[in-house]
């Protein structure tokens, strides 16, 4: 009688156990469908989103490829104009200036890769191309009288930023990645020498294996910065203007 | 036979009340145990109603056989084969055995029912 009783006390027990894993393993496996259902649309809405501002901007590129042609075309208008040849080689100057045109000219070519060394540091991030590393090594150029350079074939301009971001390199608001290819037009032998100078910028880096090449170029084409420049707080500065910091 | 109904309807509410819930990664093991339970509750059902019922029996086989099952899940996780389905296979073939079994036993055995109750 009593072994009966504990048997059927253990197969009720058996029987508890068994209802009690249902209901948790059902109550789980519902949650984690209705978890996975809400990212799986969450992926949807945010790539519907990503490719709807990749056709804008696609729009507004080529927006802005019609702009500038119709810009080209007002100059050579106003440069057709009476008295104004002054006038356009005024513009063509600025605009080689300030990074609007293609220009083209004998240079240097740096090219800059991540090290190839064994890492023995621990930290994986002494190995790879900073912001610091480029904007040495473009202060050189400048110091070496760079007259026109691109990073990337990004132009740098007055306004350029070059800064690390996350594993890339923001400049003119794009990202690039290494390989780092910088173009410099100005006097070859120089910009060359300022580079590779003993305890120069190239000399620096590659203590850390990182491969710097300098190529001499009797030609080089830098292409024109196709943005926009933002001079939303900029007016051209009058004499009565009082500005605290003027003098 | 009621008494397990009972067991059962309470464990479902315990397992539905309870605040926590299986991890995603766990939720193969917990239905590997949970198969094995359904074999032993089923196993131990009929094996009183057929009046064979042994507690060492059962005890040894409900433990052994929900461990079996998780090791073989967690080794077939280790090895990339799924294992598991080796409990699945077994512990479903066993299922409708036990079933058809309880099935003989209810409808043509009155007077062996009576020996029992």
């Amino acid at each position: 009688m009593k072994g009966r009783k504990r048997g059927e006390l253990a197969v009720v027990a058996a029987f508890v156990l068994l209802g009690f894993l249902l209901g948790v393993q059902l109550k789980s496996v519902r949650l984690h469908s209705a978890v996975d259902a809400t990212s799986a649309s969450r992926l949807e809405t945010l790539q519907e989103l990503y490719n709807d501002l990749s056709n804008e901007r696609d729009g507004l590129a080529d927006q802005l490829a019609t702009a500038q042609k119709e810009l080209e075309d007002y100059r050579q208008a106003a440069a057709s104009g009476e008295g104004s040849e002054a006038l356009r080689q005024e513009v063509d100057y600025l605009s080689m200036v300030a990074g609007l045109t293609d220009v083209e000219g004998p240079g240097v070519m740096v090219v800059l890769q991540d090290s190839t060394a064994e890492n023995t540091t621990g930290d994986e991030a002494d190995y790879l191309i900073h912001d610091s590393d480029l904007l040495s090594v473009i202060n050189e150029l400048r110091d070496a009288g760079a007259q026109a350079l691109s990073l990337n074939g990004q132009r740098i301009l007055a306004t350029s930023e070059i800064r690390c971001a996350g594993s890339v390199v923001l400049i003119n608001g794009q990202r690039v990645t290494a390989p780092f290819v910088i173009y410099a037009i100005g006097d070859p032998t120089t910009l060359h020498n300022a580079l590779t100078m003993r305890g120069g910028v190239v000399d620096v880096l590659s203590q850390w294996k990182i491969q710097v090449n300098v190529t001499m170029s009797e030609k080089l084409l830098i292409e024109k910065y196709s943005g926009s420049i933002a001079t939303n707080y900029l007016t051209p500065a009058t004499e009565t203007t009082e500005g605290g910091e003027a003098g | 036979m009621k008494l397990e109904l009972i067991g059962l309807a309470v464990g479902l509410a315990l397992g539905f009340l309870c605040p926590w819930t299986v991890p995603a990664g766990w939720s193969l093991y917990v239905a590997a145990g949970l198969l094995a339970a359904l074999d032993s509750a089923l196993g131990g059902a009929r094996a009183r109603l057929q009046g064979q019922f042994k507690l060492g029996i059962f005890l040894s086989g409900a433990l052994g056989n929900a461990v079996i099952a998780v090791l073989l899940t967690w080794l077939g996780e280790k090895i990339g084969i799924p294992l598991y389905l080796a409990a699945v296979v077994v512990f479903g073939t066993r299922l409708f055995q036990n079933f058809a079994e309880m099935r003989r036993e209810l409808l043509t055995g009155r007077p062996k029912r009576d020996k029992i109750e």
